[in-house]
């Protein structure tokens, strides 16, 4: 029953570390990105290689991975700076089916539909941390580091200036800002920390392959971020808690036969979003839109 | 003589629609002029070839000398020119504080230049703004709860704190009670007193008359006339065409 909590718990971090990292482009820079698992995808492979190929020290895995996909993120910033809004989703959704060919084809570095397998544990300064425990606080720790620093740039200028080319582009450009840098920065860091995200993942399954970066997953983390709440640093947390969480609660209601589970698990997934886009069109954590 | 902000020979064409056919207008140093003409004179599309929001056909535009035709509408904006939007377009989920902070802050990095010092200096203005346009005691309100007048208050509070020396102003005063009213026309000429040289588009004339040193007649993108508020509005045939009545 513990490894069983533990398994859970980890996941729960890891993902709420790339929500986190969706957050931060959704909901403060409005950008709607439906390729954030292909980021995600880049970091667990990059922190793999590292892994396998070097040492696996999750620190040196992370920093790669970071490195990796904030780079190639240019790919999805690149297109950001020409269009905007239900353009941009298409692009990004564009680059989501480009990345997964990439991924299944790229034999030599992604190890194509079989994946990357033996993974070995991860390793912090030498000492091994590939005990459950151990590398749930370190991810713990990795997420604790991740939500400070957002909500410190959330609260300086750069947040600001997020927020303002969110609300209002035209007008923010009005005030002298630099849309397409900021934005350009936005989309490299949120992707750099869907990247961490995606090392830790791949330290933790030891085992990666492409169906963990599809399409579904992207939506999947989208709507953590949607339910939980935009613009909030609870908001996702509750979100990846839920969407993560309720499979599992599920399982436990004996009267609810197993094979049942996915039917049920969908029916309240589509009746919970459809109430909280009436209700609470925010989130579960964000603020209303306002009296007008 | 050539303006502060110096417009020549400006064009637009959207399709087969002129939006703003040859207008040349000058905004002097510390002069107030309105653009006055009917609804779809090319006024907003003006203000939007002047600021960079939309790339002219032909034409200057020059801000203390310098040609400024097809730079980004951050470039210009640098140059001290700001404006509002007739829709307002402020920061909603944003503070009133922030909404105003925000306008001054131009790095696009992490952090901001000119350390502790800039920063204490921007929070200044941020202040006196806000202290200008009586919304103090709303800094901590988010702008998408705030009342129309506040709204429109804090759209000038955003022009205020950058201390631009050209405002564009687009609508300011619609829809202002009287006492609001009073209170924007005592905040621009409070500004021009101060140098700043502004260009208003307004409908109520008695506003323009209040404020206005100059006035620039538009209709279906051709500037008609441009002279002294008593000239122009006297001016039987322009009354005409503003009011729908008459076409040339």
């Amino acid at each position: 029953m513990i490894a069983y909590l533990l398994n859970l718990a980890t996941l729960a971090t890891v993902f709420g570390i790339l929500a986190a990292s969706l957050n931060l482009l959704i909901g403060y820079a409005g950008i709607f990105s439906m390729a954030h698992a292909v980021f995600f995808g880049l970091g667990a492979y990059a922190g793999a290689q590292i892994a396998m190929l070097l040492v696996p020290d999750v620190l040196l895995a992370c920093l790669a991975a970071a490195a990796v996909a904030g780079l190639l993120s240019l790919c999805l910033a690149l297109p950001a700076l020409r269009v905007r809004g239900e353009y941009f989703v298409v692009a990004s959704l564009g680059l989501q089916m480009v990345a997964i060919t990439v991924f299944s084809e790229a034999h030599a570095v992604t190890g194509g539909h079989g994946g990357l397998v033996g993974i070995p544990p991860a390793t912090l300064f030498g000492l091994n941390i590939g005990d459950p425990g151990a590398f749930l606080l370190v991810c713990l720790a990795v997420l604790a580091l991740v939500l400070l620093g957002i909500r410190v740039l959330m609260r300086g200028s750069f947040g600001r200036s997020l927020m303002a080319i969110r609300d209002s582009e035209s007008a923010a450009k009005a005030f002298g800002k630099d849309v397409p840098r900021i934005k350009t920065l936005a989309v490299g860091l949120g992707c750099a920390l869907a990247g961490v995200a995606g090392a830790l993942f791949a330290f933790y399954m030891a085992f990666v392959n492409v169906e963990s970066f599809t399409l579904e997953q992207s939506v999947l983390v989208m709507a953590m971020v949607i339910i939980g709440g935009t613009a909030t640093l609870a908001g996702p947390l509750i979100g990846v808690l839920l969407l993560l969480l309720l499979p599992a609660g599920l399982s436990f209601l004996t009267f609810i036969p197993p094979t049942e589970i996915g039917a049920v698990q969908q029916f309240i997934y589509g009746l919970a979003m459809t109430l909280l886009m009436i209700f609470r069109p925010a989130g579960i954590a964000g603020l209303s839109t306002g009296r007008r | 003589m050539q303006g502060l902000l110096s417009v020549r020979g400006l064009e637009k064409h959207f399709g087969g629609l002129a939006a703003v056919q040859k207008v040349d207008l000058d905004l002097q140093e510390g002069v107030t002029t309105a653009l006055v003409g009917p609804n779809g004179a090319g006024k907003t599309t003006l203000f939007n070839l002047i600021t960079g929001n939309i790339v002219p056909d032909s034409g200057t535009v020059t801000v203390a000398g310098a040609a400024v035709t097809g730079r980004r509408p951050h470039e210009i904006a640098r140059l001290g020119v700001a404006r509002s939007f007739q829709d307002l377009r402020l920061f909603g989920r944003m503070t009133v504080r922030d909404n105003v902070l925000a306008a001054i802050e131009h790095g696009a990095w992490f952090w901001q230049p000119g350390g502790g010092a800039a920063r204490r200096a921007r929070e200044a203005a941020v202040e006196s703004a806000l202290e200008r346009t009586g919304l103090s005691h709303l800094a901590k309100a988010r702008a998408v709860d705030l009342s129309y007048a506040e709204t429109k208050f804090l759209s000038v509070a955003r022009i205020l704190a950058t201390g631009a020396r050209i405002w564009l102003l687009d609508e300011p005063a619609s829809g202002l009670d009287l006492n609001s009213r009073n209170r924007f026309v005592a905040l621009v000429r409070e500004a021009v007193a101060a140098g700043v040289t502004v260009c208003l588009i307004e409908h109520n004339l008695d506003i323009v008359t209040e404020l206005a040193d100059r006035i620039a007649f538009l209709d279906r993108g051709a500037k008609l006339a441009e002279g002294e508020p008593a000239a122009i509005l006297r001016d039987p045939e322009l009354i005409a065409i503003y009011f729908g009545e008459r076409r040339p």
